[in-house]
């Protein structure tokens, strides 16, 4: 049985109070982001041909697909769809970037977006084209 | 008349007492944040060290809220009352000089008047603002205080018959050749614990327990009140550790340097032995668990009691057989 | 309706016999509690009399958000049931829904699938480490334990992309293998939390003032944890050889050695080695599934449609048993998924520890079930008086609710 004893932690305190603290000054010291890491999302409006997968598997609801016009296979008319991201619900898994066919999609290393208008956060970035 | 106005409002006085509670609170929270592998405050000031004062201002420009059960009067006036214990205290401490500001012939009693006083007011404080966690916390904070009381008292008595004098002016006079810590060295473990515990620091911070009663006796109140209790309990950590130092480690009395003007000298020695006090509450409070209440009062009453019975018997025998006498 | 049925309000009636100045609240917002969560204490003094709980303030609806929504993206849903131990929901969700189909996992899946369990149990018992240090006025401890934490978090983020929600599963697979070269470095990692778990061995067993919080607190008997359905920690501190990872492996359980630990002293000292001792076995088996990851393929992609039929899965969450059914029509939703949590499964022996203890060891003894309401609110009910629980058919809560709000039109029948 290990002796009893008030202030066992000491000898560790005394040691840590001369390494470097752990924590880090984070505003004014950035990490390191790991190769992996999940951030915001990201779409190449050039790649995106609006086949909707994305908006299918999303489990936030971030994706709603807009109707930007029609075209025409054969001799019906069919719509063209774009996605809208809606970020402030975005849960970053990352799902939708894994399901698109064609690379569009893609999460970048950005990770503060806190903003004061909640509109910065509605990505619409696919329907300009 | 003007230059002891100035003394006792300025330096070493009033304000000189408040500029050290924020340097004592934020040494605290630094050396904390260290030992525990944090930084501690940054941004304020050279390393942080203006936080405390800005907590300070920052709370004293809050709204005030009084519970509408609360007792208005007490709720209101008792923060200030509290707040005058340890600045008067602070007057009978030598801080520049074997002099003390305001000290008399039998100012160790004042001192341990002013001790009661705060606890008293503390007490009816916390009492006034009538909710259930304050409740609970007056019945700890009564029960805190008869506990370490009594070892409190008798680790300044055994100083004070050593030295054959009530006055912390006669005490610090009476460590010339030999302080007192040498003599009574429980004397003084005692007073630390005691003095832990009257501060309401780890592991005795059982009445404002902020993972079991919120903010114990200071759940209810907000604003200026809040920021002068605040201020009250760092203040308090000053006088006890300067009372530590005059009377077991020789105020402010040390080795002559001839270059150096002597009162000059006595504030330096006397600044390094407070916060060598200081940082010996910092580790202890930093290494230390939360007890609980029934603990804390079984440690007094059955270990710490009897440690300073024993550490005057021992004292008065030292006096009677003429073996080491104070000048 | 059966005639045993409830007593209606048996909270209030519970609470008519004590005085308003004996009771104390705790919670639903209390610094000791992380979570909203009411108890209603009855204090003799200090001393606790009784406890009546008052649970469903985090209560999400989760389980009915799951029968309209499409399989995969209730894996994603069950992942956020909780904030800590995420991955073993979505592992347990997962391992039900691939009960209903006939794939085999790939055996690398497994593997990757128990280092990130095992990553997440040390992690989880480490945040409850430094919360007991912190719920016992031991801040030091609570700094350095969670910036140990950190060391697995930083491998979690490596791994998966985040620190806390994985996002690792999916039927039949895992979305990510193993990064390149990470082998030697969780290894090394691996080892040094070892070193740091048993440096905390060592403070929790000699450091006067936090013995004396956790020594002799919280005792309970194995009887009755037994008859309470303890799970978990809870139930092994007490001496119940209880591990599903043994008892009934999954994932690759049954391919890594280990051996479970338990206790005979069943108090909260117990209980804080306990769970350092099975950071170290975590850790050991981390390494272990590290060097020994076959090769393979990870993942098998399947189709959104689950066959019918219905199937239940269990695993061992850092906190105790999570058990999970599902029921499928065949259709691209889930007909019903039930999940039960080890915090309603323990918080019945809390409640009977709580009973005898001071007020000052209540953030202590409720910490010791590593409570986390927000995975416990489910529909479900707890009779705290005779500590009977059931649960109820759509049917008889029906019932219910009419005889509730219109008992004449019942008597009427």
């Amino acid at each position: 049985m290990p002796r009893r004893r008030a202030g066992a932690a000491i000898p560790e305190m005394f040691r840590t109070m001369l390494e470097k603290p752990s924590t880090r000054a984070y505003p004014y010291q950035k990490v390191e982001l790991p190769a992996r890491f999940r951030g915001k999302l990201d779409i190449d409006p050039e790649r995106c041909t609006g086949c909707q997968v994305c908006a299918m598997v999303c489990p936030a609801g971030v994706i709603t697909m807009i109707d930007i016009g029609t075209r025409k296979v054969g001799d019906k008319e069919l719509p063209v769809k774009r996605p809208v991201f809606e970020l402030s619900t975005c849960i970053f898994c990352g799902e939708c970037v894994d399901n698109c066919a064609f690379k569009a999609l893609e999460m970048t290393k950005q990770f503060e977006l806190a903003t004061p208008h909640k509109e910065d956060l509605t990505m619409r970035k696919a329907l300009t084209k | 008349m003007i230059n002891e106005i100035l003394q006792a409002i300025i330096f070493p006085g009033v304000l000189f007492t408040i500029a050290m509670g924020f340097l004592f609170d934020w040494l605290d929270r630094k050396t904390a944040a260290r030992m525990q592998g944090r930084i501690g405050p940054k941004i304020t000031g050279p390393s942080g060290i203006l936080q405390p004062l800005a907590d300070f201002l920052k709370l004293l420009f809050k709204e005030e809220i009084i519970p509408s059960h609360a007792d208005r009067v007490i709720f209101l006036f008792a923060p200030a009352l509290y707040f005058l214990a340890p600045l008067l205290s602070m007057l009978f401490i030598p801080i520049i000089g074997p002099t003390p500001l305001a000290g008399f012939e039998f100012d160790l009693l004042a001192i341990l008047f002013l001790l009661a006083y705060a606890a008293f007011v503390v007490t009816i404080l916390s009492y006034s603002s009538a909710s259930s966690f304050t409740t609970i916390a007056t019945g700890r904070l009564v029960l805190q205080y008869v506990s370490y009381e009594i070892p409190l008292v008798l680790a300044i008595i055994t100083a004070a018959l050593y030295s054959r004098s009530l006055s912390v002016e006669g005490i610090v006079a009476s460590q010339s050749t030999l302080w007192n810590i040498l003599v009574m060295p429980f004397a003084f473990g005692v007073y630390i614990i005691a003095l832990m515990a009257e501060l309401e620091k780890p592991p005795f911070d059982i009445p404002s327990a902020k993972t079991e009663i919120v903010a114990g006796w200071l759940t209810e109140f907000s604003g200026r009140a809040l920021s002068f209790l605040k201020l009250t309990k760092e203040v308090g950590y000053v006088f006890g550790s300067a009372l530590a130092v005059s009377l077991f480690l020789g105020g402010g009395l040390g080795p002559e340097v001839a270059a150096v003007p002597p009162p000059v000298l006595y504030f330096v020695y006397f600044m390094v032995k407070l916060l060598l006090v200081g940082f010996l509450i910092f580790v202890l409070k930093t290494a230390l668990a939360r007890i609980k209440i029934g603990q804390a009062t079984e440690l007094f009453w059955k270990i710490l009691t009897p440690v300073s019975l024993a550490q005057i018997a021992f004292v008065l025998v030292l006096i009677q057989g003429g073996v080491l006498v104070a000048t | 309706m059966t005639e045993d049925k409830p007593p209606r309000k048996e909270e209030s009636a519970g609470l008519m016999k004590y005085s308003a100045e004996n009771l104390v609240p705790f919670g639903p917002i209390h610094p000791a509690l992380k979570e909203p969560e009411y108890f209603k204490l009855v204090l003799e003094g200090e001393k606790i009399v009784e406890v009546i709980p008052r649970i469903g303030y985090v209560h999400r609806g989760l389980e009915k958000a799951a029968e309209s929504r499409p399989w995969v993206q209730n894996m994603y849903m069950f992942e956020r049931t909780c904030g800590i131990c995420s991955f073993v929901h979505s592992l347990t969700y997962g391992q039900a829904v691939e009960g209903l189909t006939i794939y085999e996992i790939p055996r690398r899946a497994k593997f990757i699938r128990t280092i990130i369990a095992e990553l997440e149990r040390i992690h989880s018992h480490l945040l409850w480490v430094g919360l007991m240090g912190h719920w016992a006025g031991f801040e030091t401890l609570f700094m350095w334990v969670w910036r140990d934490r950190e060391v697995v978090l930083d491998l979690v983020e490596a791994i998966s992309g985040n620190r806390i929600h994985k996002s690792m599963n999916a039927f039949c697979g895992v979305r990510r293998d193993m990064p390149e070269g990470m082998e030697d470095r969780i290894v090394e990692r691996m080892k040094f939390l070892v070193d740091r778990a048993n440096y905390y061995k060592g403070i929790v067993d000699t450091e006067e003032t936090m013995l004396e919080r956790t020594e002799d607190i919280g005792r309970v008997s194995a009887e009755t944890a037994e008859k309470l359905c303890a799970v978990g920690p809870m139930a092994r501190y007490v001496g119940l050889r209880r591990d599903i990872r043994l008892n009934d492996p999954y994932a690759a359980y049954d391919e890594v050695p280990f051996d479970i630990v338990t206790s005979k002293e069943g108090d909260v000292h117990a209980l804080l080695k306990l769970r350092l001792d099975e950071m170290i076995v975590a850790a050991n088996m981390v390494s272990y599934a590290v060097k020994h990851l076959p090769e393979g393929p990870i993942r098998i992609k399947i189709p959104p449609v689950i066959p019918a039929g219905e199937h239940s899965s269990h695993s061992e969450a850092p906190r105790g048993e999570i058990f999970y059914y599902v029921k499928s029509s065949g259709g691209r939703t889930p007909d019903r998924v039930k999940s039960r949590q080890p915090t309603m499964a323990n918080l019945p022996t809390a409640l009977e520890i709580l009973k005898g203890q001071t007020i000052a060891d209540v953030p202590v003894v409720l910490t010791a079930i590593d409570p986390c309401f927000g995975c416990m609110d489910r529909m479900s009910f707890l009779d705290i008086e005779s500590n009977r629980q059931w649960t109820w058919s759509g049917e008889e809560l029906r019932r219910y609710g009419i005889n509730y709000y219109f008992p004449e039109r019942m008597k009427m029948r």
